[in-house]
C-alpha cells in the first residue's frame, strides 16, 4: 500500500469516525439523562440527512449551511419524539423496558415513513464541492472527507464548551449526574430532559448531512450506523463526550482498515465482535481503562 | 405475572386450551386450501419462536434480540442436512436444536450483562450470524441460498404436502407450549420470577442468576433451532435475509403485541404479525409502519398487550353478562 491510498484510508476512516461519534455522542447523552437506549437515534440521523438533501436540492447552499439546517430538523425531530411520545409514556409509569420498546417501534416508524414519503430509492446527495482533490504537498486529499472531519470534530467540540462552559450546559451535566440532588438545586429536570434530547437529534442530525454526502441518504440508512455509533460510544466508555469521541474515530479507522485487510464482506462484522468484547472485557471503555490505570 | 392465565380460573384455562388445540386440529379438515394451512404453518413456527422470546424477556427480563440467529442456524442446519447428506428429518430436527442451543452458550458470558447492553449484543450476535450465513457461500450457498430442500420423511414415510406440515407445526407449538406452562409453574419459574423483581435479592438468597439465565437462552435457542427445522421443511428454500435482525425485532415485535409475560399472548401475537399481513395486501406498504404505531401504542398501555387487552375485555363481559342474568344489576354498580 502507498502513502495516498494510506493517507485517503486514514482520513475516510477519520471521516467516518467522526460521524459516529456525533451519533453516539447523542446515544451517551440520553443513556446518561434517563437510561433509555434510544432505538431511534439512527433514525433521527436518517431525517437530517434527508432534511438536508432537500435543502440543498433547492437551494445553491455552501456545506456548512446544509450542516446547519440537518442540526437543526434532527434537533426539532428528537425534541418532538420526547415532548410526545417518550414523555407521555414516563408520566403513565411504564416500566424503562416498555419505553426501550417503545423507541424500537419509533425507529420501525419513522424508517417506513419516510419510505413511504421518500420512496425507497437511495438518492444522491447534490455535488457540494468544486475542486475534487487538494493538494497536500505530495498527496491528494478529497475536499469532502476533509470537510467533513473538520466539520464533525467542530459540531463536537461546541457541544463540548455549551456543556462546559454555558448555564443550561452545566445544569445539564448535573441533572445527568444526579438527577435527585439537581432538582433540590433548582433544574427542571423535565426541561433538561427535553433539551438532552434536542441536542442529541442535533448532533445526529448533523451526522446524517456528513454521512449523507459522502454517499446517499435512504429510508434505511440509519439503523446500522445507529447500532455501530453505540458501539463506537461503548468502545470510548458511555456516559462521557470525550469517550464517544475517541470512540468514535478508533472505531472509524478500525473499520475502514479491517474493511481493507480482513474482507469487505466481513465490514460489518468487525463492530459487532468488538462490540461483544467490549462489553464483556471493559465495560467502561477506553476512558475507563485509561483512568483505571492513572 | 398470572403465567399462563388470561386471569381466569384454572379448569377454564383447561377448557379454552382444548378449545383451542380443538379447533386447531379441526382447520385442515374443514378448509382445504393449502396456501391457508401453508401460512397458519408459519404463524405456528413464529409461534414457537415467540415463545422462546417469550421465556426469555416475560420470565426472566432479557430483551433478547438474538433470536433470528438460533432460527438461522436451526433452518440451516436442518436444510442443509436433510438436501446434501440425506440425513432424514428426525435427526436433522434434533441436530438443528442443539445445535442452536450450543451456540446459546457462546452467549453465556453476554447473560452477565444488564437490561439493554444485553439486547445490543445479542443484536451484535444475531448480525455475525447473519453476515456467516451471507459470506460462507460454500456452506449457505450465499445470497442464492439453498434450494430445493425436501419434504421430511420420518422413518418409511415421507411427509409430502401441506397437511402433514401443519400438523407437525401444531404438534412443535402445542408441545412447547405444554412444556413450558409447566417450567414457569415449577421450581425454575419462580427462581426466574424472583430474578425479574430483583436480581440482587435473588443472588443474595442462593439463585444463582448467570446460570438461570443461561438456562433461558439454552431453552429458547433450543425451541427456536426447532422451529427454524421446521421453517426450512415449511418454506424449502432458506435465504439469508429470512434471518436478519429485523427478524429478530419482528420476533420480539410478536410477544410485545401480544403481552409480555403471558404464553397464550406470544401465540396470538405471532399468528396476528403473520397472518394480518396476508389478509391486508392492500396495506402492504403501510403494514410496518402500523406495526411500529402499534408497538408505542401497546406500550404505553403497559405489558398486557392484545392477550392483556383480550382479558380485559373477557373479564368486562361476565361481570356484565353475570348481571345481567342475576337480574340484579343497579344503575349505581360499578363495572368491574
Amino acid at each position: 500500500m502507498n502513502t495516498d491510498q494510506l493517507v485517503e484510508l486514514t482520513i475516510s476512516g477519520l471521516a467516518m469516525g467522526s460521524i459516529y461519534g456525533l451519533i453516539g455522542l447523542g446515544f451517551s447523552m440520553i443513556i446518561r439523562a434517563t437510561d433509555i437506549f434510544h432505538f431511534a437515534q439512527g433514525e433521527v440521523m436518517m431525517v437530517g440527512a434527508m432534511v438536508g438533501l432537500i435543502a440543498a436540492r433547492a437551494l445553491p447552499l455552501p456545506f456548512v449551511a446544509v450542516l446547519a439546517i440537518g442540526v437543526l430538523a434532527g434537533g426539532a425531530v428528537s425534541l418532538l419524539m420526547e415532548l410526545v411520545v417518550y414523555r407521555t409514556l414516563r408520566l403513565r409509569g411504564v416500566p424503562l423496558m416498555n419505553i426501550i420498546i417503545a423507541t424500537l417501534g419509533m425507529s420501525i416508524l419513522m424508517q417506513n415513513g419516510s419510505m413511504l414519503v421518500w420512496g425507497s430509492d437511495a438518492i444522491a446527495y447534490p455535488k457540494l464541492f468544486e475542486t475534487t482533490t487538494y493538494r497536500l504537498g505530495p498527496m491528494h486529499v478529497s475536499p469532502q472527507l476533509l470537510w467533513v472531519v473538520v466539520l464533525g470534530v467542530a459540531l463536537m467540540l461546541l457541544l463540548q464548551a455549551m456543556l462546559k462552559f454555558t448555564r443550561t450546559g452545566i445544569a445539564l451535566q448535573a441533572a445527568a449526574q444526579d438527577p435527585e440532588t439537581a432538582q433540590l438545586m433548582g433544574i427542571n429536570l423535565t426541561r433538561s430532559t427535553a433539551l438532552t434530547f434536542a441536542l442529541a437529534g442535533a448532533m445526529a442530525g448533523g451526522a446524517g448531512v456528513l454521512l449523507g454526502s459522502m454517499f446517499f441518504a435512504s429510508f434505511n440508512m440509519g439503523f446500522l450506523p445507529g447500532i455501530k455509533a453505540f458501539v463506537a460510544a461503548t468502545l470510548g466508555g458511555l456516559g462521557s463526550i470525550g469517550g464517544a469521541m475517541l470512540g468514535g474515530i478508533v472505531f472509524g479507522l478500525i473499520e475502514v482498515f479491517s474493511g481493507r485487510w480482513i474482507s469487505s464482506g466481513y465490514r460489518d462484522a468487525v463492530g459487532m465482535v468488538l462490540l461483544i468484547l467490549i462489553l464483556l472485557v471493559f465495560p467502561n471503555g477506553l476512558v475507563g481503562l485509561f483512568k483505571g490505570r492513572r | 405475572m398470572a403465567g399462563p392465565t388470561l386471569g381466569a380460573s384454572k379448569s377454564q384455562t383447561r377448557i379454552g386450551h382444548g378449545v383451542a388445540l380443538f379447533a386447531l386440529t379441526l382447520i385442515p379438515f374443514i378448509y382445504h386450501q393449502n396456501y391457508l394451512l401453508h401460512v397458519l404453518g408459519l404463524a405456528m413456527i413464529a409461534a414457537t419462536a415467540a415463545l422462546g422470546m417469550q421465556l426469555l424477556i416475560g420470565f426472566s427480563g432479557q430483551l433478547s434480540m438474538g433470536q433470528a440467529a438460533f432460527l438461522g442456524i436451526g433452518a440451516y442446519t436442518s436444510g442443509l442436512l436433510t438436501k446434501n447428506f440425506g440425513v432424514p428429518f428426525p435427526l436433522a430436527f434434533i441436530a438443528a436444536g442443539l445445535l442452536a442451543a450450543v451456540s446459546s452458550l457462546m452467549l453465556v458470558p453476554i447473560t452477565r450483562l444488564r437490561g439493554v447492553y444485553l439486547s445490543v449484543a445479542t443484536l451484535g450476535f444475531t448480525i455475525l450470524v447473519f453476515l456467516i450465513l451471507l459470506n460462507e457461500e460454500w456452506l449457505t450457498g450465499g445470497s442464492f441460498g439453498v434450494l430445493g430442500i425436501p419434504w421430511p420423511t420420518v422413518g418409511p414415510f415421507r411427509l409430502r404436502g401441506e397437511i402433514p406440515m401443519y400438523f407437525l407445526c401444531l404438534a412443535l407449538m402445542a408441545t412447547t407450549y405444554v412444556a413450558f406452562s409447566h417450567l414457569i409453574s415449577s421450581r425454575f419459574g419462580r427462581a426466574l420470577r424472583a430474578i425479574m423483581l430483583d436480581e440482587d435479592a435473588a443472588r443474595a438468597s442462593g439463585i444463582n442468576v448467570t446460570l438461570y439465565k443461561s438456562k433461558c437462552f439454552f431453552v429458547a435457542a433450543m425451541v427456536t433451532g426447532f422451529a427454524g427445522a421446521l421453517f426450512a421443511q415449511q418454506t424449502r428454500y432458506l435465504n439469508p435475509n429470512d434471518f436478519s435482525f429485523s427478524k429478530s425485532i419482528e420476533i420480539l415485535i410478536m410477544v410485545a403485541v401480544g403481552g409480555i409475560g403471558s404464553l397464550p399472548g406470544a401465540i396470538l401475537g405471532a399468528f396476528v404479525v403473520v397472518l394480518l399481513p396476508e389478509y391486508l395486501r392492500a396495506l402492504d406498504q403501510w403494514r410496518l409502519v402500523i406495526y411500529g404505531g402499534l408497538l408505542v401504542l401497546l406500550m404505553g398501555l403497559g405489558q398486557g398487550g392484545l392477550a392483556g387487552l383480550v382479558a380485559l375485555a373477557a373479564r368486562e363481559l361476565s361481570a356484565t353478562l353475570r348481571r345481567a342474568c342475576s337480574g340484579t344489576a343497579r344503575p349505581g354498580d360499578a363495572p368491574l
